[in-house]
């Protein structure tokens, strides 16, 4: 700048040199006077002189003045790119969308946000308020747009909405938009620039919180929330409770609230949940007790009652939620079912003794009775009257018997589960029973298959299994058909782990439309025969299933019957 | 046949059962009856004091009875050790159904057996062959 300055004199110098020198020779050539060979006189070199420096001076005035003007300038654009770094930098950090709108042209600007936050090209970002409008959720708009002119006409300083904005993948997106206006001179709005945050999370959230929240309030249980600081007798205060507890206890929230926990417990109370309770809540631990508690009405009600502690995001305790549940129905019904419990034990034990005594009372004299015929069978009777008579009472004597002592067998089942146990070759068995029923076969004849396995099973009673067979074979031959001669079949295999004994006939059959719940039942009888009495098959059940097998069976009116028997102790 | 045997029972009809069957297989030559357990202690006591010898061979003893029943007779001889003293072998002869029953008379040494009522000739042969 000097050495421009300095060269603009040193030109301002020449110049006035060769005018000064032309002028000279102008004045010579057209005038009278003959003074030619001075060339300048000293009063020129002054003036010429003192003009150079005058010159040099207001080229350096000017020159210091541009300089600051320049300087100045230099500062406030300097100012300028930091004031725009900053508020890109505060716009990023705030992630905020700012957008500038001038009215009378309606020429929106937007900032990096729309790109950043809504997903938008540069390029697909519109130039108009238009835009911006239709980006608007449909179901906002019309609420947004009238509020925002009224605002506009107004004239407020500032306005503040929210609103759905569309995301560039068609998403939405809540935003809090502020703004504000910006005027002339005259008051004219010529601006208005906003600030659109991205509040979809918060909103999400607060959702999220409103559902739970209604979890805890709408909940038939009732909630409380304490806190953590304990009173003297070591239970802490209510901060909350909801509807449920005030339905469960008569206490208004308000009367709740503030509280100590005390004020459920009473007189009556489970002294000892309760300082379980108290210990739990020392050491922060979850606590789950059962006790009596008070209404506010003072009637009292069994509660189950949950204590869990909560901490807050710095992992510090900072409240004690509690839920609870009106047991009282649950405590009565359980009561009662106990008294129930123990009267049905003590009958049962008093009927065991009583049907132990009646069958011992019975089977007394019976077997008097008994005695007493085998006494007479040696003596020979010559009235043909008596020993009809005599026959008679022997029969019914040995029948009433036979009744009783499977009356007898069924009790001592029923009683004694642990029964003697061992383990057997099933073919065993048959030889015992065949002799025992050899009469009854001698004179029936029936035709007997028999393929029987080489299998043991276990834990069995052998008298039990003899009386099993022995009464499925009696009955075979009992309830013959008349027409077919009888036949037996009894098979054996293992099938599956488990011992499958198959006894079939080709009897009469059974109705089992009719009659299938009842076969193994007590006293049930099927067929009008004389020595019937519907007991047999029970006690077949019955000694099966003590020894852990089951029984059932299939039949066929007119056709015949099978049992099968499983037994899974192989 | 042998020497002696009593039977003990509170019902008269299975008394005189027992005696009939009894001299139908001739059992023994001297059938002696006692109404209850009380009644057989006396007579044992009366064995001891006088002479031993004179004890029954067996005794068939029910445990229903009144007064002092099967078990209480039988606790009471086992308590005065007449085990030591008599050779006598006891039958229990009862009409009970309950299986303990059977279980808890092995318990005391003298109880040779557990029948069944009513008794039969078969019982009392088998038991002759026996003792």
């Amino acid at each position: 700048m000097k050495i421009n300055s300095n060269r603009i004199t040193l030109i301002y110098f020449v110049i006035l040199i060769a005018v000064v020198f032309l002028t000279q020779k102008i004045f010579t050539t057209y005038s009278l006077t003959n003074e030619t060979n001075l060339i300048f006189t000293n009063k020129e070199i002054v003036i010429i002189l003192l003009s150079i420096v005058l010159f040099r001076y207001f080229l350096y005035a000017n020159e210091k003045h541009n300089k600051s003007v320049l300087n100045k300038l230099k500062k406030s654009n300097q100012d300028i790119i930091e004031s725009k770094e900053r508020y890109d930098i505060v716009a990023k950090a705030t992630s905020d969308t700012i957008w500038d709108w001038k009215i009378d042209d309606d020429a929106f600007i937007w900032n990096k946000g729309i790109q950043g936050v809504f997903g938008y090209k540069k390029e697909d970002v519109g130039k108009n308020s238009n835009w911006w409008f239709e980006r608007i959720h449909p179901e906002d708009s019309l609420k947004m747009s009238v509020r925002l002119y009224s605002f506009l006409d107004y004239k407020t300083d500032k306005w503040q909405d929210e609103y759905r904005f569309q995301c560039a993948d068609g998403s939405y997106k809540y935003v809090i938009d502020k703004g504000f206006l910006v005027k002339d001179d005259k008051g004219k709005i010529i601006r208005m620039i906003g600030a659109i945050q991205d509040v979809t999370k918060q909103k999400e959230e607060e959702q999220r919180l409103r559902l739970l929240e209604t979890v805890i309030t709408k909940s038939n249980d009732a909630v409380m929330i304490c806190g953590i600081k304990l009173n003297e007798n070591s239970l802490p205060s209510i901060v909350f409770v909801n509807s449920a507890f005030e339905d469960m206890t008569g206490y208004k929230t308000s009367e709740a609230i503030g509280m100590p926990l005390d004020i459920i417990f009473g007189a009556k109370s489970d002294s000892k949940q309760i300082d379980l309770l108290k210990q739990k809540i020392k050491e922060y631990q979850i606590c789950d007790i059962e006790t009596v508690c008070y209404k506010k009405d003072n009637t009292l009600f069994w509660i189950n009652f949950t204590m869990i502690p909560v901490t807050n995001k710095d992992g510090e305790h900072s409240h004690w939620i509690s839920v609870q549940r009106d047991v009282t129905e649950l405590k009565e019904k359980e009561k009662e079912r106990e008294q129930l419990i123990r009267e049905l034990t003590k009958n049962n034990n008093d009927l065991k003794q009583f049907s132990y005594i009646t069958s011992h009372n019975l089977r007394a004299p019976l077997s008097n009775l008994t005695g007493l015929l085998n006494l007479i069978d040696d003596i020979p009777i010559e009235n043909p009257d008596l020993k009809e008579l005599i026959d008679g009472f022997s029969t019914s004597t040995h029948l009433l018997n036979e009744t009783i002592n499977d009356l007898v067998k069924v009790i001592i089942i029923k009683d004694n589960p642990a029964i003697e146990k061992e383990r057997i070759l099933i073919k065993d068995i048959f030889e015992n029973v065949f002799n025992q029923l050899n009469f009854l076969i001698n004179l029936h004849k029936p035709i007997l298959k028999i393929e029987l396995s080489e299998e043991y099973i276990s834990n069995i009673n052998k008298s039990y299994l003899e009386s099993i067979f022995l009464n499925l074979m009696t009955n075979s031959i009992k309830y013959r058909s008349a027409t077919n001669q009888l036949k037996i079949t009894i098979t054996s295999k293992v099938i599956n782990e488990e011992l499958v004994i198959s006894f079939k006939d080709n009897g009469i059959g059974i109705d089992m439309g009719r009659n299938k719940d009842k076969i193994f039942g007590l006293y049930q009888r099927f067929h009008n025969h004389p020595d019937s009495k519907g007991l047999g098959l029970y006690l077949v059940k019955s000694q099966v299933e003590s020894m852990g097998g089951n029984i059932s069976v299939e039949s066929k009116l007119g056709k015949g019957t099978t049992f099968t028997l499983n037994f899974k102790n192989i | 046949m042998l020497r002696k045997v009593i039977c003990i029972d509170d019902d008269p009809i299975t008394l005189k059962l027992c005696k009939k069957v009894m001299e139908r297989v001739e059992f023994a030559s001297e059938i002696n009856t006692l109404q209850n357990g009380e009644e057989a202690i006396k007579q044992f006591e009366d064995y001891e004091k006088i002479d031993t010898k004179n004890a029954p061979d067996m005794v068939f003893i029910d445990l229903n009875m009144p007064v002092m029943n099967g078990w209480e007779f039988l606790d009471e001889y086992f308590k005065r050790e007449y085990h030591k003293k008599f050779k006598t072998h006891f039958i229990v002869l009862s009409s009970t159904i309950d299986p303990k029953d059977v279980e808890k008379s092995k318990l005391y040494s003298m109880v040779v057996d557990f029948l069944s009522k009513p008794i039969t000739k078969t019982m009392l042969e088998e038991l002759k062959s026996k003792y």
